[in-house]
């Protein structure tokens, strides 16, 4: 009886899930009357604007990645290591972008960083996209830290790093040849979370004013009726793509078959 | 001549002082262990000469040259921990081929040295594993083999035994001791166990709240120790309070019967010290014969480990093991022989 109930719950709970996606793939597939065709996929990939919205969030995520990680990464070694009583305080300040709303820190950046500032960053493309490049950082910022604070529990990070030091090695050899590749799995699992998160952003890139590939998905499901469900179902792909790569990594982490 | 010199160490962690005034020189290819219960120092001297700890004040040379404002990359100290801490990404070969990377050796050069010290420990086949495919015994000696790859100056062994089972553990500081000796490398360890100790070092330091309590060979830290701690530490040791008869000529009272200890003697009580295997079951040819009731056996294999009562103190003797021969039991009063040269006067 208990077991049947158990089935029954996770059935409902699965039909709650899988019913809008099958409702949502259903509907993009349907843009011919009478018959199933991609056609929805074949516009959409057809647009000139998708593949520039695509190719500037993909080329956005993996800066915001290389950023997020060149500060996440070493700050979360350094309070392991040396100041582990600060830990609370900058899993506090991680969490932060959470409950402050993209668009305050957005609204925040243009008054700081406008054409009338000392630091004028939305006066040019470039400078624009670097502001970007932070908030999105920061939007990652809680998922990053949490991946690669996780990884660093699982090894020994004082004694490793003491072992390498009493063999010749300096601060930036012990990163990249020691602690990296044993929190790697940790830091490609934040590193496909915050991929998702980029490519599905609206808020900074639309106030900002970058062709980035959230405000597309928003201006085409206010004008058309088909596409924005094929596109939906792009972005549903991509980020389960980015899931099955994490799961992926960390089945082919050679040195990580130990028992921890 | 003197080639490690620890002088006036002092290291304190906020208010508490942890070591106070370790004074000690080494000589080059000298094996000394540090020896002392939990929270006693001796990890934190071994990590002031590794550079992990900066002193508080005092003098660390290697060879006359200050190490105390050396970071720990630059000193040249290799360095073998408790928990093995082998890089788990790297396989056994680029572990210990790793202190020769970082200084930029030629690939062919670490290859025959990596080759070199895995034939050194024993383990020529195992370089292509990774440490989680090896046993405990087996990554401490790749450990070993890491440290000692860079050829550095001064090996520093930091419990290196403790997370291994007993059999392992004896097997395996016979083979750290051959390989120091071979090599003649200047090395220090730390310890708790106090069999370790005896057995591995040419030097002991005996360490208590922070001091070296005495310094000196196996030998003399088992048979004559300086303090009422080292006494206590190292080995069993019975006391026994005696009653001063003449301090001048160290003639003293004891169970009933009176000894000359030979010695000048302050006070009017004093604690002997003896050790279990200095006292004999029957006088036979002993100095002396003390009358005592069994009041405990433990047969422990090869010796059985008694304890007697003798008017009020008790005194643990060892008798080793005959077949032919049934041990006393309890209740049963023996008689005890022993010699007054045996009896040690334990000091504060």
């Amino acid at each position: 009886m208990k077991r049947a109930a158990a089935w029954a719950i996770l059935l409902l709970g699965m039909a709650y899930f899988i019913l809008p996606l099958i409702g949502m793939v259903e509907f993009s597939l349907s843009m011919k009357r009478g018959i199933y065709s991609l056609e929805a996929y074949r516009v959409v990939l057809a647009d000139p604007r998708f593949r520039e919205t695509f190719t500037f969030s993909v080329v956005m995520a993996l800066l915001t990645i290389v950023v997020g990680m060149a500060i996440v990464v070493p700050t979360a070694f350094w309070v392991r290591l040396k100041m582990p009583g600060l830990r609370p305080y900058v899993e506090f300040v991680t969490l932060l972008p959470l409950v402050i709303p993209a668009i305050v820190i957005v609204f925040g950046y243009i008054r700081l960083y406008n054409t009338s500032s000392a630091l004028p960053l939305t006066g040019t493309i470039f400078g624009t996209n670097l502001l970007l490049v932070f908030g999105y950082v920061t939007l990652s910022l809680p998922y990053m830290y949490r991946a690669v604070d996780t990884g660093l529990r699982t090894i020994d990070v004082a004694t490793l790093t003491e072992a390498a030091q009493s063999l010749g090695a300096g601060w930036v050899t012990i990163l990249a040849r020691v602690i990296l590749p044993n929190v790697l799995v940790s830091v490609l699992s934040g590193a496909f979370v915050t991929f998702a998160i980029v490519m599905g952003e609206f808020t900074m890139a639309a106030l900002l004013n970058r062709p980035a590939f959230g405000p597309y998905l928003q201006l085409m499901g206010a004008n058309r009726a088909y596409e924005p469900f094929a596109l939906a179902t792009i972005a549903f792909v991509i980020t389960w793509a980015c899931m099955g790569l994490i799961q992926l990594v960390t089945r082919f982490s050679k040195h990580d078959k130990a028992a921890r | 001549m003197t080639f490690l010199t620890l002088s006036h160490l002092e290291k304190s962690f906020g208010p508490t002082r942890v070591v106070k005034d370790f004074n000690l020189t080494v000589e080059q290819g000298e094996f000394i262990s540090l020896l002392g219960p939990s929270g006693c120092g001796k990890t934190t001297v071994l990590r002031m000469v590794a550079g992990f700890e900066t002193p508080s004040s005092g003098v660390i040379a290697i060879d006359g040259a200050d190490m105390v404002r050396l970071r720990p990359n630059a000193r040249n100290i290799g360095m073998v921990f408790q928990a093995y801490a082998l890089f788990p990404n790297l396989t056994v070969a680029q572990n210990v081929g790793f202190g020769l990377k970082v200084k930029g050796t030629p690939a062919k050069e670490i290859a025959g040295r990596v080759e070199e010290m895995l034939d050194l420990i024993g383990l020529p086949d195992l370089g292509g594993r990774y440490p989680f495919q090896l046993s405990g015994g087996q990554q401490q000696r790749v450990a070993l083999a890491r440290a000692l790859a860079p050829r550095p100056r001064v090996l520093l062994l930091d419990e290196p035994l403790s997370a291994l089972d007993a059999k392992i553990r004896v097997s395996l500081r016979n083979e750290i001791r051959a390989i120091q000796r071979r090599l003649g490398i200047t090395t220090i360890f730390v310890t708790h166990d106090q069999e370790e100790a005896l057995s591995m070092s040419d030097r002991i330091v005996v360490m208590h709240q922070g001091v070296a309590d005495q310094v000196g060979t196996p030998f003399e830290i088992y048979n004559t120790p300086a303090t009422r701690f080292v006494a206590g530490f190292v080995g069993t040791l019975n006391t026994i309070e005696a009653e001063v008869k003449d301090g001048a000529t160290g003639r003293v009272a004891l169970a009933g019967t009176e000894v000359v200890l030979h010695r000048p003697l302050s006070g009017d009580r004093v604690t002997l010290g003896l050790r279990p295997e200095a006292v004999r079951l029957g006088q036979g040819a002993c100095e002396l014969g003390l009358s005592g009731k069994i009041t405990e056996v433990d047969f422990l294999g090869s010796v059985i480990r008694l304890r007697a009562d003798l008017g009020g103190q008790s005194l643990a003797f060892d008798t080793f093991n005959a077949a032919h021969s049934v041990p006393p039991r309890v209740g049963e009063t023996v008689v005890l022989g022993l010699n007054a040269a045996d009896l040690m006067v334990i000091g504060a």
